[in-house]
């Protein structure tokens, strides 16, 4: 891989300059609150470089919450794929690109999903290196370093980020700017590459035994914690919603009046949601929480799909500060393992069932 | 990023026009469709499996999957038996024929013909389990030197809910085919084949070679328990009993996500699974 | 095949949703044009009592005289939606219910004044009387939600509502979780479609939609509680757009403390 030099100062004209032709997508703090998301900008000044995680993944930009997927006219069906736009979207920590790079295997092999295809094919994705929080639980994940999937990756040096190219489209966004970047590493530049992963491995202060879960799921499926949580479980769907690996989602059709085409919509679902595997007919497959929740952790913490075998956890930490009863990958693993949790859900389950 | 591409289409969401060509009450509630991609070259290059299942879209109603129930050694025309149960079937029932409809697939794996070449195909039906399994009949006898014994055995609720009645009364005339029919309770006071469940049949079944039977079951989920259990005293292999399911589903294609079973997903991997997999995966059942 | 004929009618509300449908300037039209409105006393002045293919239902049940009206118009109608709050869960004027000291309450306020007219009855939803088809919640209804149902009914086909909690969009407009924040938030017990406007304002969600299908209030009141906020404040934060609903859910809380 191609790796240069490329001094602090310059990144935001660098950012500049390749946005030209292109909407430029990247983390910005939200008026008054303290969450950060993934926005377009024209004010380059405004992306902050400091943040741990946004509140919603990158997948918003290749799946939208909520999307048109067909005009339907008496004709039929007209694809429509108006959204789609060239994008370059700044930004991404090692776990977003991991929880892409599960999203392709779903989306785009077998079947592929011709919106999410083209939305990806046409966006171009800039990493960026980050310092875990007291949520971040991507070393346990191994997730917390990438080494494919991006355009570009940049590594936070302090002077002068170590630009990592990963793709021939990002070696042209360089071929932009050449002056910009220094080629050829010395010794000391790689000494403090070093350096820096070593203090950033020590960093991480979560962790929970991602290794293990795949038999515990399997050891623990009638453990009565399934019952503790889904007792807790306000079926809200938010855990979904920001999940990086999250893929369900809902389709519905739309008619309008007059003789306006209608709409084939295509929105984001939760497992969790109890409409989720109800049938015509009125069967619903998973009628508890309990065992939705199992599906949703089956997901995250045995394996994803037949054919890719591993867990789809990349370890981003979004389920860690969203779930408001506390049912998340930390508490759920921890609790297979048989630890003492400190979680809303265990301790309303106390109160529930003494 | 990686794009496999396994399928023509470029959008595996686009429905294909059809035309029904041809639908006709079966029972009360289910109606038989006979249906044509209207692009001729796209409707006889349709190739599917039997077991494969297909999604079909009514303007502004919304799709649903449903089993297709002809048999692909019968090509051009695709067969579909509908239950009325929800918007899309509800909506589909009012369609008078040379209605246009969407129509994609085939989905999902099909039942294993070429493993069940040279052996003895016993067919156990519930119910509109009739419809997939209509398919893997016809090819059967279509095919009919390719598999040994071909044993049929059908229950239903009445006689009226009995779906293509004529034809399984037509088979059992046949001697390349043992057919066995039986219904919960007769309330006509004319039928002359067993009364009680579907299991009532086993009997009926002679000098059954386990090792070389593939067993074919598919029904009201209730019925699963107690035809399993009589296929296991036949001690016919957990691998060699098949049985077709049935999930919600959005897409068909492995992406919504509705029809995940533990980590598989039924519109990939079944609808067409094993009792080892419902064994192997809990909540197949 | 004639146009569909329909019937917006109003009971014990604030005519809310009657006046939304009103709003829908843009479309109203498409809407008349589409439909042979039968009855909308909001709308027009030569309003019949004919057989209709759909009613739309605002109001909570509050009289014996408004239930009469309601058996009648389930009788002349095909299609019985209840529209809004009031309709669906009983509406505000319901929280009442739930203090099971009705009559003393009405006392309180009316006094010993007679009532000649009507004979009031504790509110309730109009499902406690009739069977309900479909149900467009909300205070008032979603425009999006109401436009949406009209049209698949137009076209035969039952509407689609919305089944999830207002969470979910919330979350689509990214915003902070307000429960997270120690703010009451009544998102994950509230019938979504909203499309989360209060939460993007940075305002709990009060709960006008109605309860959700699955909402669990017993675990978000013990959160509540945990925050720090007080019983009875909670309690009546619940109890506001739930309607005759609640009063289950305060009976368990009532079992659980005793």
């Amino acid at each position: 891989m191609r790796i240069l030099k490329l001094k602090r100062q310059n990144l935001f004209p660098f950012l500049q300059a390749i946005s030209n032709g292109a909407e430029l997508w990247g983390p910005i703090k939200k008026d008054n609150q303290t969450i950060f998301n993934f926005v377009p900008t024209e004010e380059i000044a405004k992306l902050n470089l400091n943040f741990t995680r946004t509140l919603l993944p990158p997948k918003k930009l290749f799946v939208p919450p909520s999307f048109i997927m067909f005009q339907v006219t008496n004709k039929g069906y007209q694809e429509d794929y108006s959204w789609i736009k060239e994008r370059v979207l700044f930004g991404l920590h090692p776990c977003d690109l991991h929880g892409l790079l599960n999203l392709d295997r779903i989306f785009a092999q077998n079947f592929p999903d011709s919106y999410y295809v083209q939305a990806r094919q046409k966006t171009l994705l800039l990493g960026l290196s980050c310092w875990p929080d007291d949520y971040c639980l991507c070393q346990s994940t191994h997730t917390d370093i990438i080494e494919e999937g991006f355009d570009l990756f940049f590594t936070d040096l302090e002077d002068y980020y170590l630009v990592w190219i990963g793709s021939s489209k990002g070696d042209d966004l360089i071929r932009l700017k050449p002056e910009f970047f220094e080629e050829g590493l010395n010794e000391k530049d790689i000494e403090s590459y070093i350096k820096w992963r070593e203090r950033r491995a020590q960093a991480f202060k979560t962790k929970i035994n991602f290794v293990f879960m795949p038999d515990l799921m399997e050891l623990k499926y009638n453990s009565p914690l399934w019952e503790k949580a889904g007792a807790a479980c306000l079926a809200c769907g938010s855990c979904s919603m920001v999940c990086p690996t999250c893929n369900c989602y809902n389709v519905r059709d739309e008619i309008s009046l007059g003789n306006k085409p209608g709409r084939r919509v295509r929105e984001w679902d939760s497992c969790t949601l109890l409409e989720y595997s109800l049938v015509a007919g009125g069967e619903n497959f998973r009628e508890k929480k309990s065992s939705r929740l199992k599906l949703w952790y089956t997901h995250k913490l045995q394996a994803f799909g037949s054919k890719f075998g591993k867990p789809s956890c990349v370890g981003c930490g979004r389920c860690l500060v969203t779930c408001p009863v506390g049912i998340n990958v930390k508490s759920i693993s921890d609790s297979l393992e048989g630890q003492k949790v400190d979680a809303f859900w265990v301790r309303f389950s106390e109160e529930v069932r003494p | 990023m990686k794009v496999e591409n396994k399928s023509n289409q470029t959008n595996p969401f686009l429905p294909e026009p059809a035309r029904i060509v041809r639908a006709y009450h079966l029972t009360q509630d289910v109606k038989f469709f006979q249906v044509r991609l209207v692009d001729m070259e796209k409707a006889l290059s349709f190739r599917y499996r039997p077991g494969q299942f297909a999604m079909i879209s009514v303007l502004g109603a919304g799709e649903a999957p449903f089993s297709i129930s002809s048999t692909p050694s019968r090509p051009g025309l695709l067969e579909f038996c509908i239950r009325k149960v929800g918007t899309v079937t509800n909506a589909l029932f009012r369609l008078k024929e040379n209605s246009l409809i969407g129509l994609r697939g085939p989905y999902g794996n099909g039942f294993p013909i070429e493993a069940m070449e040279g052996k003895d195909v016993l067919i156990v039906v519930g119910g509109l389990g009739a419809a997939p399994l209509r398919s893997v009949l016809l090819y059967c006898l279509d095919n009919r030197d390719q598999f040994r014994r071909v044993i049929v055995l059908y229950g239903s609720k009445r006689p009226a809910e009995m779906i293509f009645r004529e034809e399984y009364f037509d088979l059992k005339k046949r001697s390349d085919l043992e057919c066995h029919l039986a219904v919960d309770a007769d309330d006509t006071g004319t039928w002359t084949e067993n009364i009680g469940v579907v299991t009532t049949l086993f009997p009926k079944v002679k000098e059954v070679d386990p090792a070389n039977t593939y067993a074919l079951v598919c029904g009201p989920p209730v019925m699963y328990k107690f035809v399993i259990k009589e296929l296991i005293k036949l001690n016919i292999p957990k691998h060699q009993i098949l049985m077709t399911l049935e999930r919600r589903m959005k897409c068909g294609v492995g992406k919504c996500g509705h029809c995940a079973i533990d980590y598989i997903y039924t519109c990939l991997d079944g609808p067409v699974f094993t009792y080892w997999d419902v064994l192997h995966m809990r909540e197949l059942i | 095949m004639g146009k569909i004929k329909i019937g917006i009618y109003e009971l014990t509300g604030c005519a809310g949703d009657a006046l939304l449908i009103l709003d829908c300037e843009s479309q109203l039209l498409d809407i008349f044009q589409a439909a042979d409105i039968e009855a909308f006393l909001m709308a027009k002045s030569d309003n019949s009592h004919g057989p209709v293919d759909v009613a739309l239902v605002e109001g909570s049940v509050t009289t014996e005289e408004e239930k009469e009206e309601l058996l009648a118009i389930r009788d002349r109608a095909e299609i019985v939606i209840a529209i809004g709050n009031c309709a669906c869960e009983g509406g505000i004027q319901a929280a009442l219910t739930a203090s099971e000291n009705w009559s003393k309450e009405f006392r309180q306020v009316y006094q010993d004044l007679k009532l000649t007219n009507v004979k009031p009855i504790p509110s309730q939803p109009i499902d406690a009387f009739i069977k309900v088809d479909y149900y467009l919640p909300g205070c008032p209804i979603g425009q999006e939600q109401f436009l949406t149902t009209f049209t698949r009914l137009l076209a035969g086909h039952p509407p689609e509502l919305y089944r999830f909690p207002v969470c979910m969009e919330c979350k689509w407009r990214e915003n902070d979780c307000l429960l997270n924040k120690n703010l009451a938030c009544l998102g994950p017990l509230t019938k979504g479609g909203c499309g989360a406007v209060c939460p993007s304002h940075n305002l709990p969600c009060i709960g006008c939609w109605g309860p959700a299908e699955e909402a669990n209030r017993s675990a978000e009141f013990k959160l509540l509680l945990e925050k720090g906020f007080d019983l009875e404040s909670i309690k009546r934060r619940m109890a506001i757009y739930a309607g005759t609903t609640i009063v289950d859910f305060f009976n368990q809380l009532k079992k659980e403390k005793s």
